[in-house]
């Protein structure tokens, strides 16, 4: 037992340092039990072709085969790739945009706004996919705001339309995590020394060069943080794409999560749905590890 | 300062909180949509943003017994109550080993916790569905919670454990030279201490738990104990022309968690953005 | 610092052992499902008693809200010891999650056959009602040829007949609803007598600057009119065989190509409403009723509504044939219930199906727009009902009722429901169209 006093571990108190595992034990075992495992059981389910109900049949890597072939389930990763354009790409810029511009002075009155900005983010996904499906509707919010401004000619059901719906299903994905990005980054610039603002003013420095001498820099964390999170959230959009358009007009809107639902407990191809999880998690896996890596390595 | 600076200040100042504010509506539009909706005469045809010409409150009371959106929120209410306290405690025994103990391996276990952050519902709900049902779990709400309690359990370990790694050494030095046991340190000095810490991960668990859709959908079959969001999920498909009551009913879903962000607005947005940087 | 270095190499390594152990192991202990069959009985018993005591049943369906309302009022009115609770969904709600629901612990105890069932009853999750059909007498009070359609193609254990498991209470069909005011004013003269002379009448409406063709594409109801077409030009036989996945059938022909390329046409010449794709079904019925749209593609389940809405101002005729003797083909099916193998309280289950073969329970099932499984025995129904009625008798006399084409393969109704949304927006060539809906077939009839 290493003994170095004065700092000795309390756990480790004369009866093995294993024992404050006790105190780790229960999470561990739920965690592993009901999240763990059924992950790694999703990794070989993955090479099976079954059913759900009869002997399944082992295929080895068939499944994935398959998800390279099937022109469905290609195009169902690939407009995730899109999604995550408007889930992370818009709000990010948006977010640092607002951030330059309002960085440079401190604001009384900012509590209302964080309010209303990280509203989005509490509410239940599937009330807010309700909610943008009525606003996307014939006689919703959108239609009547583009009446109002004399382009009737543009309104339609924008969920229902081919070269609009995956566009409209990612900009309620920008709706939700703009707030969240822009408060991020805000909160980032808080703890940027007002001084070195003073300093690049002096300099004759304008807000486009503060922002990207002063400002971004220290932002490098909170962009990490904000890519982490959107990108995830734009891989796995099944409660907003389930209740808005269930994956049309077409396969205009179809993404992984909806078709891993659909694949394992209506069609009956429980393997290929596993296999198509598998990837999924495995591009959030590579994404978050690119992203933190990218991040640390710059610092 | 020149005349010239200070306007121009007070124009970026102004533009700022112009912006700021067109933002802000844009938020809230959508919100304010659907609530005006919700409370035009029931069954009528509604467009976008329409002020009522009277005010029916009829569609909250339709929808919550008729529709049984009561027994919707009964439902996610158990669920929740279930999940927050044994999350809470989990993650407080072991956020309290692996933040003050040295325990061998401690750091792998607490890397191979955090590596669980990314483990989307997706992932995991295929064979969780089989597995659970030979258990006799599916169409239970103790399948629901258990399986939230380990989904929340990464990032709720690692938050305690952040917090306890930043309490004092010197005060759980001071308690074991008294001669006070682990657990003794835990439940009088640390806990105490912990309030704050308790409090936002509470409630950002019970908005996880609350939000929970796809977990649902899969393992609770019986639409009689379906939680709120699955309740409207389905309800949306089948109501569609009844916009008031089908607002109503969004309203309602989003009502709990909305009065809790209200009251605690501080804490959530402290964890929502502390929790998204340190994760 | 070293230590937890040690350790990570050594559970990579324990990983990467696991995952050389793993395929090695995937024999027979390991892999997932299992031959066994489901356990408990398989079929009803044999008497029609129902035991004393308070008993609750639980209905889950997808078709006729209204209808299945009226039709337990009724049957607890009479049967005061057992209450029964409707559990309604919409139908891809329903259909897409019909297998989970009848393999859960909690199934409901009478369920709406629907696709899915067939595999369902092999495995044994509902219950073979063969047993009733002859305690009950069914086949008096209902033509046997009904309960036929019913048998999953299986014989049964108990009484070495024929299966059954299902007991239907009327007949759906699809087909074209059409405003009487509108139709008047694009100078439309009454329901056409052949295809082409429908067209006719689209083009009429179109030229009248009204919108032809409500479509609800979102989720159903571009199906429904590929459907209606493709029954017009698809020999029926030809059809069934596709639908029953027998040997070396197929959609890629001709009288495919035909249906689909009238949906694209129909598109392009501006005859649906403008936002088909995103408009559901209900929604489509709702605007028509509005007077939104001349014609309507819709099922008799929306018949009872529109007559409620609508009076004496909507009529209903099935698709015409290419020619004008040609018989009267529709998409239709028993709205049929089935019995859960997991049920507690079969007998009283079996007095709800008998029910639904009452006269009382027809006379509802024909006020609700459905073709009850003894027509003779209710009332003359009237306006659009009766033109419902009607078109149901023409179809059947000429045995032009044909299932949905999505009972052809589980995953058939996402492959109808996105690829008619691509023909309505003219993105996808009727031939490739054809050919995903063929390769899915392939794939599930592939033994």
């Amino acid at each position: 037992m290493p003994s170095r006093p004065p700092v000795r571990p309390p756990g480790a108190r004369g009866r093995g340092p294993w024992r404050g595992y006790v105190y780790v034990l229960p999470a561990f075992l739920v965690y592993v039990a009901f999240a763990v495992l059924p992950a790694l059981h999703t990794a070989y389910l993955s090479l099976f072709e079954w059913d759900g109900v009869t002997l399944g049949e082992w295929v080895g890597l068939g499944n994935y085969q398959e998800i390279l072939q099937d022109s469905v389930l290609r195009r169902s990763v690939f407009n995730a790739l899109v999604l995550v354009v408007f889930f992370s790409f818009v709000p990010i810029v948006l977010g640092l945009a607002m951030t330059g511009l309002l960085a440079r002075y401190r604001r009384p009155g900012m509590g209302a706004y964080r309010f209303l900005f990280m509203l989005p983010q509490v509410i239940p996904l599937v009330a807010v996919g309700v909610t943008w499906r009525w606003l996307y509707g014939d006689d919703g919010l959108v239609n009547q705001a583009f009446g109002a401004v004399g382009l009737d000619g543009v309104t339609r059901a924008w969920l229902g339309d081919f070269d609009a719906a995956l566009i409209a299903v990612g900009l309620v994905g920008t709706w939700v995590l703009s707030g969240l990005c822009m408060m991020l980054f805000l909160s980032g610039v808080q703890k940027v020394d007002p001084s070195l603002y003073e300093a690049a003013r002096i300099d004759g420095a304008g807000p486009v060069r503060e922002f990207v001498s002063v400002t971004l820099p220290h932002l490098r964390g909170e962009l990490a943080v904000a890519m982490t999170v959107t990108t995830v959230a734009a891989l796995a959009s099944f409660d907003i794409v389930y209740v808005t358009t269930n994956g049309g007009p077409g396969e205009q809107t179809t993404v992984p999560g909806l078709l891993v639902y659909r694949l394992a407990f209506s069609e009956g191809k429980v393997g290929l749905a596993a296999a198509l999880a598998v990837v999924l998690g495995c591009l959030i896996l590579a994404i978050v590890y690119l992203v933190n890596r990218l991040s640390r390595t710059e610092t | 300062m020149t005349a010239d600076m200070t306007t121009a200040k007070r124009s970026e100042r102004w533009s700022g909180y112009g912006l700021l504010t067109v933002m802000a509506i844009a938020v809230v539009l959508p919100f304010l949509s659907v609530f005006l909706a919700s409370v035009q005469p029931a069954g009528t045809p509604v467009v976008g943003l329409t002020w009522p010409e009277e005010w029916s409150w009829g569609n909250y009371e339709q929808a919550w017994s008729v529709a049984a959106f009561s027994d919707l929120i009964r439902h996610s209410l158990i669920i929740a109550v279930g999940v927050v306290p044994a999350t809470l405690v989990l993650a407080a025994l072991a956020g309290y080993a692996l933040g003050t103990m040295r325990l061998p391996g401690g750091n792998a276990v607490a890397a191979f916790f955090i590596a669980g952050l990314t483990i989307p519902v997706e992932l995991i709900v295929v064979p969780l569905y089989f597995d659970l049902r030979g258990l006799g779990l599916t169409n239970s709400f103790l399948g629901v919670i258990l399986v939230e309690i380990a989904l929340f359990m990464p990032f709720s370990v690692f938050w305690m454990r952040t917090h306890f790694q930043s309490t004092p050494q010197s005060l759980v030095e001071a308690a074991r030279i008294d001669g006070a046991s682990p657990a003794t340190i835990l439940l009088r000095i640390l806990l105490p201490l912990a309030r704050p810490s308790l409090t936002t991960l509470g409630l950002l668990v019970f908005m996880w738990s609350w939000k929970q859709f796809l977990l649902v959908l899969v393992l609770i079959q019986d639409t009689t104990r379906h939680t709120a969001p699955a309740g409207l999920g389905f309800f949306v498909g089948q109501n569609t022309t009844d916009i008031p009551t089908l607002a109503a009913g969004t309203i309602i879903v989003m009502l709990p968690i909305l009065i809790l962000f209200v009251i605690f607005q501080r804490s959530f947005i402290a964890g929502l953005l502390q929790g998204a940087m340190k994760g | 610092m070293k230590s937890t270095r040690r350790l990570r190499r050594r559970l990579a390594r324990a990983a990467c052992a696991l995952a050389l152990v793993l395929p090695l192991t995937a024999c027979d202990a390991l892999t997932p499902g299992s031959t066994a069959a489901v356990t408990g009985p398989r079929s009803v018993p044999s008497s029609t008693a129902v035991p004393e005591g308070d008993v609750t049943l639980r209905v889950q369906f997808a078709d006729a809200p209204l209808m299945v309302d009226a039709l337990i009022a009724a049957f607890e009115k009479g049967h005061p010891g057992i209450s029964v609770e409707p559990q309604y969904k919409t139908f891809s709600d329903y259909v897409q999650n019909l297998k989970l629901t009848m393999t859960s612990d909690s199934a409901p105890d009478i369920a709406q056959y629907a696709v899915g069932m067939t595999d369902l009853a092999q495995d044994g999750h509902i219950l073979d009602l063969a047993p009733y059909r002859e305690a009950y007498g069914w086949d008096e009070s209902i033509p046997p040829v009904s309960l036929d359609q019913l048998t999953a193609g299986l014989r049964s254990e108990a009484t070495g007949g024929r299966a059954l498991f299902g007991v239907p209470a009327g007949l759906s069909m699809t087909g074209i609803y059409y405003n009487k005011e509108l139709a008047e004013k694009a100078g439309i003269d009454g329901p056409p007598r052949t295809l082409a002379e429908f067209e006719d009448q689209l083009a009429a409406a179109k030229d009248a600057d009204l919108t032809p063709l409500g479509v609800g594409g979102l989720d159903t109801g571009g199906l429904h009119l590929w459907a209606a077409l493709l029954n017009q030009t698809m020999p029926m036989d030809d059809y069934w065989d596709w639908v029953n996945g027998t040997k070396d059938a197929t959609i890629e022909n001709r009288a495919g190509i035909t249906a689909s390329r009238l949906v694209v046409e129909w598109g392009r010449k501006g005859y649906y409403n403008e936002s088909a794709n995103g408009t559901a079904q209900l929604d489509s019925t709702a605007q028509f009723a509005k007077g939104d749209s001349v014609f309507l593609i819709n099922g008799n389940w929306a018949a009872g509504q529109l007559a409620t809405t609508m009076g004496d101002n909507v009529g209903f005729f099935p698709m015409p044939g290419e020619q004008a003797g040609d018989p009267t083909v529709a998409s239709g099916f028993s709205v049929a219930y089935a019995v859960s193998s997991r049920t507690e309280h079969p007998e009283a289950a079996g007095a709800f199906l008998d029910f639904l073969t009452s006269p009382e329970a027809g006379q509802i099932i024909s006020d609700n727009g459905f073709l009850p499984p003894n027509p003779e025995a209710v009332a003359k129904p009237e306006g659009v009902l009766a033109d419902v009625a009607e078109g149901h008798r023409r179809a059947v006399g000429d045995d032009g009722i044909t299932t949905f084409p999505d009972f052809a393969a589980p995953a058939m109704l996402d492959r109808l429901r996105s690829g008619v949304q691509k023909l309505i927006a003219d993105r996808v060539e009727p031939a490739d169209y054809l050919d995903s809906l063929q390769d899915e077939w392939e794939e599930h009839h592939a033994e």
